[in-house]
């Protein structure tokens, strides 16, 4: 019999081994199938309210096309945005139960809408989901120390090791017994992982830098076990300072790690954002029209050849100062964001010193489920919002009268941007 | 009665002399003292925020200029979610809802900018709070400490000398376990120091705070006797570790991330978006607002007109166009209600799957014990969003009905360039609409909720005192 085949068998006879490599692979794959499942649901949303906005938005057509007035259908249509799941967002569901993936804006001030809130249970979010990136991530290390902590010890402790250590090639033994292990667990994890992902049609570069990834942060945890192992401690003391390795790795550092950043990188709230732009759109109500006309067309110099305001209500003036109270929070909206994205840098950087929140970043980044994901979505609703705006000002600004069929001329979200 | 104080001292010198033991216990405590400060620093702070966002809004509303009431419909509201001082202890799901709202007229937005959406993703690793502590890692320790108590006597084959000197099997058990015992209960104690803290703070409540403190003290000595319990199983005292692990690894990681998941699959949720549509639907069925023939809202004319004994609207003594605002407001509230309702239905269908978990993973158990006794689980930001919406009706028909009473028909309807100047009403108006004021919920509601999950892990303990008389009284014939 081969080496190679006898420590197989060596391997596959220790209950523990074998018991632990199942148990770890029907994780994954069970993993895996949540996340395929949360995927197609999030796919199904997307599809399903397609019908259900082009029913809301004939209802207002049939009314607004008999007055034929362009404010009406600007105030009144809401147009739907969604974020589609990336192909290997099944294994990384990052921030997409929390975050809306789907959202409904309209022409007015984009600052109010864009940072709307979806329904969902906040209990449910709370302990996190269980995706393939928990597995792997917290998971998978608890069966690299139950399989790597006693590589050494089992055989010091059954009288062994010295008979072992005297053998010819013995330091072939252990490099071939670890592989061995190394192999194990890692197909446990990556064969599940490569089948969700062929079933999800992740691109192949994509599914080779996850299987890298995956080799890399097994890597850790093995040779962390194995420099454990060389302490000739006992199996029992190995383990217990692997998992104390464990615990401060994946939960106590990143916690601490987390009041840390949020203390040294405070974020001016989201809220002082939209407080201040409701003030400014509000306050076109007390100040002369003018004024705020005047502040529109400097920016939007495109409409000022346009008939002046009536002495009534004309709705051009109030998506002026709509627009105009967006374009008064600019420098808040950018330095809110700024703070965002320092804090995921902050983050990231700890990443290269806390393997798991460096491999929770790398999957994240992968899957297009993280902060950048996010704020990525909001620049296309962003895009989607000034397309829309600049479709609407068109009919109000030269009063063009609005007809049902100009409901279907909407710029519609996902579609390419028009040269301008 | 004394053989137990010998062995429960015994096994404590030993834990004393083992060093790695002691400095796991210190780090412990340590990180207990760490997390109980920078959380209630967290909560004071966000109290504070909070407090003074809100009190910026209540003088921003107050100091609005002459306006038409149905400006001030739309210029809204902002309101914000206070934070009780148990969030300090366990802040449970605060993190993951917005903590503020916009409120205004027609429309009921969702809470705003939860901590989840403007932190880094280290956020979903765990807060570091006094409950987290108790919850995740306190449990480890005990493993840490314990698993060897009687798999290592067993080992070394000192478990038989025990019982052959005289020792029953129960004694050897009841000393282990109380010493472990005693050092969850000093585990438990730095937590405990910081909930007294809490204790002096306003508002907070003694009888959620006794059964906080009753469910964590039952947590804790339910782990003590699991790990003694495996620790006189099984042979060695490896396996009596792994076999600990596997189960913390299942009970306090594994299970409480799956619940969730079949939860949420078992009963999805409509989505924001679709529910807008839908309130959208059935407004229109109900009465299309934009048709001056629709037969609701002339049904609704008549009726006005009945009432005043007059012929036409413009006759009415008050402003009819603030009435059909009345009107309007209530069916839209009306559906509100409706939606908001269907949906917390869902979702707490959805929370008694995930705490039918706790049947099976007591951590599940705990957790949901803790935040509703703290107020910090779904039903207190329920309570917040039922409120909400309730004052949202309320400040929009008291604008409604100013609009009705003192802005005249004919000055609402005109169109010269006066007419803006003759529709505001005065700014001493919004002075006169209260501020918002969150109603917390009764110590007995916040116990009651609590009820459940403490009945759960008070359940859990009772199991494994009785395994731990039937394992100790078989100690003798396993000794080997």
């Amino acid at each position: 019999m081969s080496p190679i085949g006898h420590e197989l068998r060596l391997l596959l006879r220790a209950r523990l081994a074998a018991g632990a490599l199942v148990l770890l692979a029907l994780l994954t794959a069970a993993s895996i199938v949540a996340g395929l499942a949360e995927v197609r649901h999030q796919q199904q949303v997307i599809e399903r309210i397609q019908p259900q906005q082009a029913a809301d938005v004939a209802a207002i057509s049939q009314w607004v096309s008999k007055i034929e007035d362009p404010g009406s259908a600007a105030y009144y249509t809401f147009h739907p945005t969604w974020d589609s799941p990336s192909s290997l967002a099944f294994a990384a569901l990052g921030m997409r139960d929390v975050a809306p993936y789907i959202l409904r804006v309209r022409a007015l001030g984009l600052e109010a809408q864009l940072y709307d809130g979806e329904n969902f249970n906040p209990e449910l979010a709370l302990p996190g989901r269980f995706d393939f990136a928990f597995v792997l991530i917290y998971l998978a290390p608890l069966f690299v120390i139950a399989l790597f902590h006693d590589l050494h010890a089992s055989e010091r402790e059954a009288g062994r090791l010295t008979m072992l250590r005297a053998l010819p090639r013995s330091r072939r033994l252990w490099w071939r017994r670890g592989l061995l292990r190394f192999a194990f667990v890692y197909f446990a994890v990556a064969l599940p992982f490569a089948v969700g992902a062929i079933v999800s049609g992740t691109g192949l570069p994509t599914i080779l830098a996850v299987l890298t990834l995956i080799a890399a942060y097994l890597v850790f945890w093995v040779a962390l076990a194995l420099l454990v192992g060389r302490m000739s401690w006992s199996s029992v003391t190995n383990a217990a300072a692997l998992a104390a390795c464990w615990l401060v790795l994946t939960l106590v550092l990143p916690t601490l790690a987390h009041v840390a950043i949020n203390r040294a990188i405070p974020l001016g709230q989201g809220v002082e954002l939209t407080l201040a732009q409701r003030e400014a759109v509000n306050k076109a109500w007390d100040i002369p029209r003018e004024t705020t006309m005047a502040r529109f067309f400097a920016s939007h110099p495109e409409w000022r050849d346009t008939p002046p305001l009536p002495p009534e209500f004309h709705w051009k003036w109030y998506f002026a100062f709509h627009q105009v109270g967006d374009e008064s929070v600019a420098d808040r909206v950018r330095a809110y964001r700024d703070g965002l994205q320092a804090r995921d840098a902050a983050a990231r950087a700890l990443g290269w010193a806390l393997p798991p929140v460096g491999a929770q970043a790398a999957l994240t980044r992968l899957a297009n489920t993280d902060l950048a994901g996010q704020l990525a979505y909001q620049d296309r609703v962003r895009a989607y919002h000034e397309r829309l705006r600049q479709f609407y000002y068109r009919y109000l600004f030269n009063d063009i009268p609005f007809g049902a069929p100009d409901f279907e001329k909407a710029p519609k979200f996902g579609s390419i941007v028009p040269s301008k | 009665m004394s053989a137990v104080r010998l062995i429960a001292r015994d096994e404590l010198r030993l834990m004393r002399r083992n060093r790695v033991a002691v400095i796991a216990f210190a780090l412990l405590v340590l990180l207990t003292l760490i997390a109980a400060m920078t959380s209630w620093t967290h909560q004071q702070g966000v109290a504070d925020l909070r407090a003074r966002f809100q009190s910026e809004a209540d003088r921003a509303f107050d100091a609005q200029p002459d306006r038409h009431p149905h400006r001030v419909v739309h210029y809204g509201h902002f309101i914000f979610r206070p934070l009780g001082p148990l969030a300090a202890f366990d802040p449970g799901v605060d993190a993951f809802t917005g903590n503020s709202m916009f409120l205004e007229g027609h429309r009921q937005n969702t809470a705003n900018f939860g901590d989840v959406r403007q932190s880094s993703q280290l956020i979903r690793f765990g807060q570091l709070t006094p409950a987290f502590v108790l919850q995740i890692l306190a449990p480890l320790l005990l493993i840490f400490l314990g698993y060897g108590a009687l798999a290592r006597e067993r080992e070394r084959g000192t478990l038989r000398q025990l019982l052959a000197q005289g020792v029953s099997g129960r004694q050897l058990f009841a000393g282990k376990a109380v010493a472990l015992g005693l050092v969850a209960i000093l585990i438990g104690l730095p937590a405990m120091i910081g909930f007294a803290l809490i204790a002096g703070q306003p508002g907070a409540l003694a009888g959620p705070m006794a059964v906080i403190a009753l469910g964590y003290a039952a947590w804790l000595l339910l782990w003590t006797l699991v790990v003694v319990l495996v620790s006189a199983s099984v042979a060695r005292s490896r396996d009596a570790l792994l076999a600990l692990l596997a189960i913390w690894a299942v009970a306090v990681i594994l299970l409480p991330r799956i619940a969730p998941d079949i939860a949420g699959q078992a009963h999805p949720l409509t989505t924001r978006l679709e529910t807008d549509i839908a309130i959208q639907r059935d407004l229109r069925q109900l009465g299309d607002s934009h048709n001056a023939d629709d037969p609701f809202f002339a049904a609704f004319k008549q009726k006005i007109l009945d009432q005043y004994g007059v012929a036409r609207v413009e006759d009415l003594p008050v402003n009819y166009k603030g009435l059909l605002a009345i009107e309007g407001e209530k069916l839209t509230s009306r559906l509100f209600d409706r939606y908001a309702a269907n949906s917390f239905a869902t979702q707490s269908r959805q929370s008694t799957v995930m705490n039918g978990f706790g049947l099976l993973s007591p951590t599940i158990a705990l957790r949901h014990l803790s935040m509703a006794a703290a107020g910090t689980d779904l039903a207190g930001h329920r309570r917040f969003l039922d409120q909400a919406e309730a004052y949202r009706f309320d400040i929009v028909q008291r604008l409604n009905r100013l609009q009705a009473e003192a802005v005249s028909y004919a000055d609402d309807t005109a169109k010269d360039p006066g007419a803006d100047r003759r529709k505001r009403v005065a700014d001493s108006h919004w002075d006169r609409i209260p501020d918002f004021a969150f109603r917390p919920a009764s110590a007995t509601a916040l116990v009651g909720a609590a009820l459940p999950g403490l009945a759960i892990v008070i359940g859990w303990l009772f199991a494994a005192i009785a395994a731990a008389w039937f394992v100790s009284g078989r100690l003798q014939r396993n000794s080997k």
